[in-house]
């Protein structure tokens, strides 16, 4: 019965820390870059994809969380340097648009390069199998994404919170113009964010792909989901990105088990009342 | 205005005309970028005259298609009731997703419409028993277009039924972005914050406004069903709900008939790209982007500052 | 379209009692009771930071207040958000310009009619409503000077002009209280002159009552009837001009800042 209970903790832990890889970085290009990234969800999949490339040449899974993140946080930074970077003066709508326009040639892209069929990665060695808890057991890889959102979520608090490269970037975000003219290269910490982002996600896709397989349509599952999470915890905030992604993880794992068929509905039921009454989340800035 | 009449009714004689010049093939073709016309038209409603942008406007077009294919299969009525059937459902759905959505602006009302159309999209494909899961419904029938009245099973004949309700369509629409109503809701979109310090609480506008675009998309959508004979749940899946915003876009956003225009443009590159390459989508998609960074008013947009120029 | 009702000279348009508003920590508006007469011209002055435009957003229900009432025309409106006042005849301006960009200029003051009009909603047809709603932007275009430009695209107009424009939105409404808040920020002096002119036109053609926000004391001394000097987002002196002038509480709180 207690184990019951922990099991489930853990798995929306679990959940919670693929969430928080997902939704930190959407969270991140809104509050600095002001852009809602529609194809945050792709690039999720994009590294779930690349991660099963990478193991099948390399026969390793670590090199893989390694070496595909970097990987799509440069087609990421590519991309926006040279499309997004030159709209961001127009009404939002337009960038809204050319993310999903990037979003259905990624997507269509993988399908070119993959086909339709799902592909599957397996777990490194020492995260096979379980660990036991007291009499019980639990797989080591679920562990695993719980460490990872935790050890993710800390880095990249600490990197805004107390480095100068951070300081830069909350610059930005306050005021472009002020750090422009403080000698800030906006541009490029746009740039450098954005990327940044789709790292992260990318990071998330590879991550998971053990446990969920790499497969077309993933992405868009996913980007809802980030979405509530950012939702709850507010576009801008990290923190907020965090306890969303705890909240969403637990209603996704105890809805899943207690009402399959209707926790979907508690989810966008949540998120439509947070929409209606606290638009800015729990955590973000009231606009 | 009466340049705009002229046009309009050269276009409506050229519409009567063509099912006698064109081939059978060609005029089924026609048929369906009339249809997806009609689609991209509702979306430029709240698009471009209220500047709300909805990604989950593809989930009327799928409720009006699969209300029409319930009611022609299962009861077997005139054309025209399913059409009604399947403005209405699609209509009736509108009215709490919208109210809530509404409660939102800007991103946040994009992302719950997103999400409200995925949650549709999940009741189609997982309810099999109403809707035939992922196969959808097929074998819907061309029924008759009144009781007792004459078949609309011919290609031409289905034709007429489709282009006089996007032409109806069309100058109802018109009609509307005219109105007070319609007045009102493009100084909405223009500025929320004056206008509701000028006297009004925008969102009843923005409902209303929701709504009415829903049915014109239920519409086209219950059209579609009889007329390729299927409801699946694609045609609620957000990549049509996306391809719905590139063809207003690239007709010309808060134009009307722009995205009827962009609709064909759209449907048309399909259809040729396609029979070149089955990954068609990748360059429409890098065409959508292109437009968007350097031609942002679309087709028609652009044609009408390249007129004003001369 | 009629204004109902005619102005009863001893109900007060507006009075508050008590109002304030808190965010968070800060007091911006505390205990603030004033009363504004039909037909006055009242000024708000007070250092930046005052409360001055809170008041405004207090009083015009565009923010609720955390203490005290609003009472317009001798009904207490508290409870009533920002439509609902507009509708009972608050009109006012923003102190940032705030107007339908790509909609024309008489649009512009078209709508702010229509919107005050029933039959704001119609869907069909509206003729007549179009009609009428049009006559009224008209006149009040002219009556600001802007009827030349009344096809332009209200984004094109410069900064001054969209400041009148402002005006005449809020004039065209025909309301009882007319809220301008900082009507001449950011005007040349030719620009103020023309709005000083245009505002006491108004006061004396329109039969309102205005209330202004204002940082320029030229303007504030040509135009006021009466003057509440805000401090702190508390009402620290009210009175004729020549009283405020010479209050050593107001000089205190500007620190020399008056003229």
């Amino acid at each position: 019965m207690l184990f019951n209970l922990v099991e489930q903790l853990l798995n929306a832990l679990a959940l919670a820390g693929l969430l928080f890889l997902v939704s930190a970085g959407l969270s991140l290009v809104f509050g600095i870059l002001r852009v809602v990234n529609f194809a945050h969800g792709v690039f999720y999949m994009l590294g779930a994809y690349l991660g099963y490339t990478t193991v099948a040449v390399s026969g390793w899974f670590w090199p893989a969380l390694l070496v595909v993140p970097p990987i799509v946080g440069l087609v990421g930074a590519l991309l926006e340097a040279s499309t997004l970077r030159f709209i961001y003066r127009r009404p939002p709508i337009y960038q809204l648009l050319l993310t999903f326009g990037f979003a259905l040639i990624l997507e269509e892209s993988v399908r070119v390069l993959y086909g339709n069929t799902a592909k599957g990665i397996e777990p490194p060695p020492l995260l096979q199998g379980v660990v036991a808890l007291g009499s019980n057991v639990y797989p080591r890889y679920r562990l695993f994404l719980v460490v990872l959102g935790l050890v993710v979520g800390g880095l990249v608090w600490l990197i805004l919170r107390k480095t100068r490269a951070g300081l830069v970037i909350r610059a930005v975000a306050q005021n472009s113009e002020m750090a422009d003219c403080l000698g800030a290269d906006v541009a490029r910490v746009r740039t450098l964010v954005f990327g940044a982002a789709c790292a992260l996600a990318g990071l998330g896709g590879v991550a998971a792909a053990p446990m969920t397989t790499a497969y077309l349509g993933m992405g868009i599952g996913v980007i809802v989901d980030a979405f509530v999470v950012v939702v709850i915890g507010g576009l801008g905030s990290i923190g907020g990105s965090m306890v969303g992604s705890l909240i969403v993880g637990a209603a996704q794992t105890w809805g899943a088990f207690y009402l399959p068929e209707t926790a979907m509905v508690i989810m966008y039921a949540v998120m439509g009342a947070i929409l209606v009454f606290r638009p800015w989340g729990l955590f973000g800035e009231e606009e | 205005m009466s340049r705009a009449r002229a046009a309009a009714l050269i276009a409506a004689l050229v519409l009567a005309v063509l099912p006698w010049v064109l081939a059978r093939h060609q005029l089924s073709l026609l048929t369906d970028l009339l249809i997806f016309g009609l689609f991209a038209l509702s979306l430029d409603l709240i698009m471009g005259y209220t500047g709300l942008v909805s990604f989950g406007h593809a989930a009327y077009f799928g409720l009006g298609a699969y209300g029409s294919a319930l009611v022609l299969i299962h009861f077997g009525q005139p054309v025209p009731v399913a059409l009604l059937a399947g403005a209405l459902l699609a209509g009736v759905v509108a009215v709490p997703v919208g109210w809530f959505s509404t409660r939102a602006t800007g991103i946040y009302f994009a992302m719950l419409t997103l999400a409200f159309a995925q949650l549709l999209y999940t009741v189609a494909y997982k309810w099999r028993d109403l809707t035939g899961g992922s196969d959808g419904i097929a074998g819907v029938p061309k029924t008759a277009l009144f009781w007792g009245g004459p078949s609309l099973a011919s290609p031409r004949a289905f034709y007429f039924l489709v282009a006089a309700c996007v032409l109806l369509s069309l100058a109802a629409c018109y009609a509307l972005v005219r109105s007070p109503f319609g007045r009102a809701i493009q100084a909405i979109r223009e500025n929320e914050r004056r206008f509701t310090s000028l006297g009004r609480d925008p969102r009843p506008f923005k409902l209303v406004v929701f709504v009415i675009a829903a049915m014109f998309a239920g519409l086209a959508g219950a059209l579609f069903a009889p007329f390729r004979g299927f409801a699946s749940p694609e045609v609620m899946f957000w990549v049509f709900s996306g391809q719905g915003l590139m063809m207003v876009i690239m007709g010309g956003i808060g134009t009307l008939i722009g995205p009827v225009v962009g609709a064909m443009v759209f449907i048309l590159i399909q259809e040729i790209l396609s029979s070149y390459t089955e990954h068609w989508m990748i360059f429409t998609g890098a065409v959508f982007v292109l437009m968007v960074i350097f031609l942002p008013g679309g087709l028609v947009g652009t044609a009408r500052r390249l007129a004003a120029r001369v | 379209m009629t204004r109902e009702g005619a102005v009863d000279p001893m109900t007060p348009v507006l009075e508050t009692r008590g109002l304030g508003r808190d965010f968070g920590a800060l007091q911006a508006v505390v205990g603030v009771s004033l009363t504004v007469r039909p037909g006055e011209l009242r000024a708000v002055i007070g250092p930046n930071g005052a409360g001055k435009t809170t008041l405004f957003h207090l009083i015009s229900g565009w923010l609720t207040p955390t203490l005290g009432q609003v009472l317009f025309r001798g009904h207490d409106v508290t409870a009533l958000a920002a439509p609902a006042r507009c509708r009972r005849g608050v009109s006012r301006t923003f102190q940032i310009t705030s107007i339908f960009p790509e909609l024309s200029v008489l649009e512009n003051v078209r709508i702010a009619v229509q919107l005050k009009a029933p039959g704001a909603f119609r869907l069909l047809g509206g003729r007549a409503l179009l009609e009428a709603t049009e006559r009224q932007a008209r006149e009040s275009l002219g009556f600001l000077g802007l009827g030349e430009r009344a096809g332009d695209l209200a984004s094109t107009l410069p900064h001054g002009d969209q400041r009148l424009l402002e005006i005449a939105m809020a004039v065209a409404q025909e309301p009882e209280l007319l809220l301008l808040d900082e009507p001449t920020q950011g005007l040349s002096p030719e620009d103020t002159a023309a709005t000083v002119a245009v505002i006491r036109q108004i006061a004396r053609e329109r039969h309102l009552t205005i209330m202004l926000v204002e940082h320029d004391m030229d303007v504030v001394f040509d135009l006021a009837d009466r003057i509440s000097v805000l401090h702190f987002g508390q009402l620290i002196a009210e009175g004729a001009p020549d009283e405020i002038r010479a209050n050593a509480e107001v000089q205190r709180a500007y620190l020399g800042g008056l003229d």
